[in-house]
């Protein structure tokens, strides 16, 4: 059944991922208007405050209740630290302005308060500053360089296959991929932080491994039908992709860094979206270019098949 | 049964052979090793007067100084160390072996000194010239000096900073080991020169603190014609130390003044123009010498130094409300100059009576260290004449920094995170391994490809070791990504071999050389995608940017390359 509709029905097909994209851009512009920007940025991109906090016995809601009202217009972020399903301790992120030394002091002494088992030391050993400055400017050369690794991706990729529509199908599923894994990041409310920006760039290289495998064999091998060599690069494809999601899961459940869980969970987004990117988008779109250009190479040659 | 000879003749596998021998020799793991290395000795304390120095931080990690044994018991962990070491008596010796020397270090009392209002007197020996044989002529003269009381306190700390010795060349980086990381930012944009400067100064000035394991190291934003920010970043890690040391130590520098009263005459930095560091203008003070001073030696250094004409001109607004006194014959002013180095007194000096309502720019900064050999005080004296000339010279930088980021995070966080990397990294090839050995069903197949995988960490941490640079959690994140296309591309190698008739031996190159095509192109988007971020974020994510590419290029051109020559020899038997 499912084959079916895939092997016949792959124009159909197509609705899906265009939609999901058309979907994500609107929800990224839903975000721009109201927030300002087309994320969620946690502290290390805006400025503030991070404590790491190593005490399994601390209450999460008592720490984030007394902060609140303490500080009403602040934005706070408070994890639990755990290892394999077990609390160690928890995170603390607010965007404090690091300049106002008053308002450290309080909410140092704040967390002092709500956990009796803690020193000033304890909180002063495991404390990030980030001037909103840095933050912002963190944000922008991140990003850039995003935009930078994209570009420099798509010309590799346009020197690779040398033809237009293979190359640019090539990088309309990397962008496919990191648009709707943005959205998807946004609406789940994860705050990103540089170590996120820098999963984005992995995404890059993951989802392009994958679509320039489909597109070499379907283009560059000669033996059976185009399904035929869509079916090969699956098989391998599928694999790739399945290893890497157990490294992932792995990584995703016993870290204990929220920096490496960031990172991983944008890049188990990614790569579920990238499998609907490679494999039907990508796929769908090589097939219709592969008929067009037998149709036009029949009508041109037609000794040739 | 496989033909493991026509592998070990395969020159692809030599060469991976050959680099993974290279990255072990240079990795030099030994998990068995014990003692504690020695991260750094407080200038002055008795491990230093017994003659132990700071390590030179360049030295590879499994090169550093180990302690082995003290006071002939054998010393495996910083747990056996503070268990000998925290409870010593006054005056008594401790014995320590390093696996380079041995030292004897008597410890010695800490005492508080308190100074009374009370005038007693007190006699001095004075070097004076005889005018008449023009020689030098011992006087003894009494003085009144305030009444001291000298209290012990116990046992003085040695001075060593210790933690359990390295058990390879791998360094950890400081989300790996403890530490704090300053991010500084100009207020503005300094020239390459300056910056260079900067950077000497910022080290400099944390040495005579008697810091060390320290980098201080330029990071900068992509340049404005890049698409970057332009923006130029000093980037001080210091490993061990915690945030209110190195907070102390940022805001403990350059805050020199000297006051007449209360007022302020110049301070460090901004009022002065030049420090002669120079053996003509700085040193032992060769008129006042050394003395010995009951049980200990004093010894006076100075230089000089040129202010700028709106501090003298403050000096001599403020001398010229002075009166002029009269003491043994000679004529002062009736307050003294007092030199403050971060509001500690470092000196008090009489002013002349000639200097009242001058304006002079040229000043002599004088002051004194004591030892209890004169040997010492003289070691102690031009220290800290060194400290004070530093001070004077670099709070004289053309730019303010400010702080843009300060993390800290504690050894013990950092300890957690070696031992979860590595158990996520044990997890992770275990995942691996057997997800390829589900698929392919075949031993042959699997073991060659696992093996291959845990090579390409070999190799990336060698070069790690080799050129000293630190892992931290960037960069096992870029091992993590190394690793997964490294998975990645073997599989392609794999697919592409195993289609068709495995037999066909004159397909073999050609299928090999398919696989290769897509890993190349999969390979160069990785990289340049990676490019742009050794440059950005102020070099935070230049570790993970920089592990990505090389690992990413170990596979593709060493590893890899062996792999699939192994599959070949294996698979066409």
């Amino acid at each position: 059944m499912i084959k079916n509709i895939y092997e016949k029905h792959y124009k159909v097909l197509l609705v899906i991922p265009i939609l999901i994209l058309v979907l994500a851009m609107f929800q990224i512009g839903i975000q721009y208007f109201q927030t300002g920007d087309f994320l969620n940025k946690g502290v290390s991109l805006k400025g503030g405050v991070t404590v790491n906090i190593l005490d399994s016995k601390i209450n999460n809601d008592l720490i984030e209740k007394n902060l609140k009202i303490n500080f009403p217009n602040s934005d706070i972020e408070i994890k639990s630290l755990s290892q394999a399903g077990e609390k160690t301790g928890l995170v603390l992120k607010i965007d404090l302005d690091v300049n106002n030394d008053k308002d450290i002091l309080k909410f140092k002494h704040l967390i002092i308060d709500t956990a009796p088992n803690l020193t000033l030391d304890d909180i002063e050993d495991n404390i990030q500053t980030i001037s909103p400055s840095l933050g912002n400017s963190f944000f922008k050369t991140t990003f850039k360089s995003l935009i930078m690794a994209f570009i420099f991706m798509a010309i590799i990729v346009f020197y690779y296959f040398r033809t237009i529509i293979p190359s640019l199908n090539v990088i309309l599923a990397a962008f496919s991929d990191i648009i709707v894994t943005l959205a998807i990041v946004n609406l789940m409310g994860i705050k990103i932080s540089t170590a996120g920006i820098a999963a984005f760039l992995m995404l890059i290289g993951y989802s392009v491994d994958t679509d320039i495998l489909l597109a070499t064999k379907v283009l560059k091998t000669k033996k059976g039908t185009v399904l035929d060599r869509v079916y090969a690069a699956m098989k391998t494809g599928l694999m790739m992709s399945s290893t890497t999601f157990i490294a992932v899961l792995i990584a995703l459940y016993f870290t204990i860094s929220l920096e490496i869980k960031q990172i991983m969970s944008i890049l188990l987004i990614g790569l579920i979206i990238d499998l609907i990117m490679t494999w039907i988008q990508n796929a769908g779109i090589l097939r219709i270019y592969m008929e067009t250009k037998t149709i036009n190479t029949e009508t041109k040659n037609n000794d040739q098949i | 049964m496989i033909k493991f000879k026509p592998i070990f003749k395969n020159i692809r596998v030599l060469v991976l052979l050959i680099f993974l021998i290279l990255a072990i020799v240079s990795i030099n793991p030994n998990p068995w090793r014990e003692g504690v290395a020695i991260r750094t000795i407080a200038t002055n304390s008795s491990a230093n007067l017994a003659g132990m120095i700071n390590p030179n931080p360049t030295l590879p990690p499994m090169a550093k100084e180990r302690i082995i044994e003290i006071n002939d018991k054998p010393i495996s962990n910083i747990i056996d160390y503070h268990n000998l070491v925290d409870n010593l008596e006054i005056n008594s010796t401790l014995k320590i072996a390093t696996d380079k020397k041995l030292y004897y270090l008597v410890i010695r009392p800490k005492t508080e000194t308190i100074v009374f209002d009370e005038l007693i007197p007190k006699e001095i020996i004075e070097k004076i010239i005889d005018p008449k044989s023009n020689e030098t002529i011992n006087v003894t003269k009494t003085v009144m000096v305030n009444k001291t009381v000298t209290n012990i306190l116990g046992p003085e700390e040695i001075g060593l900073e210790i933690y359990n010795a390295p058990t390879s060349n791998i360094r950890k980086g400081l989300d790996l080991q403890g530490g704090t990381r300053v991010l500084l930012e100009p207020e503005e944009q300094i020239s390459n020169d300056e910056m260079t400067q900067l950077l000497e100064s910022m080290k400099q000035r944390l040495n005579v603190y008697g810091l060390s394991d320290i980098t201080v190291t330029q990071a900068s934003n992509l340049p404005v014609y890049l698409g970057g920010s332009g923006k130029q970043y000093v980037l001080i890690e210091i490993a061990g130390a915690s945030k209110q040391e190195v907070t102390e130590l940022l805001s403990k520098q350059g805050k020199f003044e000297a006051k007449i009263g209360e007022k302020i005459v110049f301070i460090g930095g901004k009022d002065i123009t030049y420090v002669c560091k120079d053996a003509t203008c700085s040193g032992i003070d060769p008129q006042a010498g050394c003395q010995p001073n009951g049980n200990t030696w004093t010894c006076r250094f100075r230089f000089s130094i040129a202010l700028t004409p709106e501090a003298a001109a403050r000096q001599a607004d403020i001398t010229q409300k002075l009166d002029v006194i009269s003491e043994n014959g000679q004529e002062y002013l009736s307050e003294k100059l007092t030199l403050y180095l971060d509001n500690n007194q470092v000196d008090e000096l009489r002013i002349g009576a000639d200097l009242k309502g001058r304006e002079a720019t040229d000043i002599q900064i004088s002051g004194s260290g004591s030892g209890t050999i004169q040997q010492e005080a003289m070691f102690n004296s031009l220290d800290q004449m060194k400290k004070l000339q530093t001070v004077l010279q670099t709070g004289s930088l053309p730019i303010k920094l400010n702080i843009a980021n300060i993390e800290t995070i504690s050894p013990t966080l950092g300890e957690e995170f070696v031992e979860n990397s590595l158990l996520i990294g044990f997890l992770a090839i275990l995942g691996i391994g057997s997800n390829i050995l589900l698929r392919y069903r075949n031993l042959k197949i699997a073991i060659p490809m696992t093996l291959t995988v845990i090579s390409e960490i070999i190799l990336l941490l060698g070069l790690a070791s080799l050129i000293g640079w630190n892992l931290d959690l960037a960069a096992i994140a870029g091992i993590i990504i190394a690793v997964g296309t490294g998975v990645d591309n073997l599989i392609v190698i794999t697919d592409e071999v195993l289609t068709g008739d495995i037999k066909e031996i004159y397909n073999w190159k050609e299928r090999i050389k398919q696989g290769f095509n897509i890993i190349m192109g999969a390979y160069s988007t990785t990289v340049v995608a990676m490019i742009p971020l050794v440059f950005a974020g102020a070099g935070l994510l230049k570790g993970f940017a920089i592990t990505t590419i090389l690992g990413a290029s170990f596979g593709v051109f060493i590893a890899r390359p062996a792999y699939a020559a192994i599959i070949e020899i294996i698979l066409k038997e």
